[in-house]
């Protein structure tokens, strides 16, 4: 099969170079197989390309490298939104808000103060409830002495 | 396939930052690419040493700019494309620019063998136009899409200059490469 005229040719330099669309690289594909002539024109095509691949890819004379300087100095607004930065300015925020918000010495010295009293306050009745239950042994132990008395 | 630690994104990022050893990275991962498109667009190492250095230090300077850090090297050929025009326009007359063939004038000694030599020459006469558009699509793979953004015209323009930058090549190397085919059989 050949060609009956040109536009029914596939775009044969957009297929070499992979510009095609998937169904129309089939369908060059199909048109390829059964025509001699575009088959001789793609083959010359790739011959092409493969050829400028031949070029020597030169090595840089000097590598390009770049020193900090004013030029590359960032804006402070980039400072600002810079990780590092933004990670310090949250720390320090929230060391400022905790000193802000956290309660005065005098609530403290009150909630101590409560604290102590109602701790003492357990102790006294604690010591209270010792001193009674003492105070009912010794009257047994009395009476036990008594009665051992009495029976002799 | 093997997976780069860092991405040029993430490079991207840290230089907007003000990060001048991220962007030193981004640089040495570009550079030899860029060289040798400016090498052929403007045939003199050394021009093409010194519009590299200015590419790249637009690029920093411009990359809050890049809207889309994936399109980056789209984005630096474009610039790379503007720079060297920039410098032939100032260095050359308006009418060489505008597409008389020129031969080649690389130093055939950095181009030692025989078919690059040609393959130098051959792509010498075309015009600046044709030969840009055979070094972004065939060397540096760029789709016709994004060709046509770097250079700032439509992609039938892209492919006009492209087709018949081929058509020319074809004409001047496939010949020589049948020949030297035939010869080593």
């Amino acid at each position: 099969m050949s060609c009956i005229s040109p536009e029914s040719k596939p775009d044969w330099k957009a297929y070499v170079l992979r510009e095609l669309n998937p169904d129309a690289s089939r369908e060059a594909e199909t048109h390829l197989a059964a025509c001699s002539t575009c088959h001789e024109e793609v083959a010359t095509l790739r011959l092409t390309l493969d050829t400028l691949s031949a070029l020597r890819e030169e090595e840089i004379p000097r590598r390009i490298a770049f020193v900090s300087d004013k030029v590359f100095e960032p804006h402070w607004w980039q400072r600002v939104f810079s990780p590092t930065f933004a990670a310090g300015a949250l720390v320090a925020a929230a060391i400022l808000i905790h000193g802000f918000v956290r309660p005065g010495q005098d609530q403290v010295d009150a909630a101590v103060t409560k604290a102590v009293s109602q701790v003492e306050a357990r102790h006294t009745k604690e010591i209270q409830a010792m001193y009674e239950l003492l105070d009912v042994r010794d009257k047994q132990v009395a009476n036990m002495y008594r009665n051992a008395m009495l029976s002799q | 396939m093997i997976f780069r630690e860092v991405e040029d994104p993430d490079l991207i990022a840290k230089a907007r930052r003000g990060d001048v050893e991220a962007y030193n990275l981004l640089v040495s991962r570009w550079e030899k690419r860029v060289f040798n498109y400016l090498l052929r667009l403007v045939s003199n190492r050394e021009d093409a040493l010194d519009v590299s250095q200015e590419v790249f230090l637009k690029a920093y300077q411009s990359l809050p700019k890049l809207d889309d850090p994936a399109r980056f090297s789209g984005w630096l050929f474009r610039i790379a494309h503007n720079e060297a025009f920039s410098m032939l326009r100032r260095k050359r007359p308006e009418t060489e620019l505008a597409g008389e063939p020129r031969p080649a004038d690389l130093n055939p000694r950095l181009l030692p063998m025989e078919l690059s030599l040609a393959v130098e020459t051959a792509l010498g006469r075309l015009s600046p136009d044709q030969r840009e558009a055979v070094l972004l699509k065939v060397y540096q793979g760029f789709k016709f899409e994004e060709m046509a953004e770097i250079l700032e015209c439509p992609v039938s323009t892209v492919k006009s200059r492209l087709y018949t930058a081929l058509d020319l090549l074809k004409a001047t190397l496939a010949p020589m490469q049948r020949h030297a085919v035939r010869g080593e059989s």
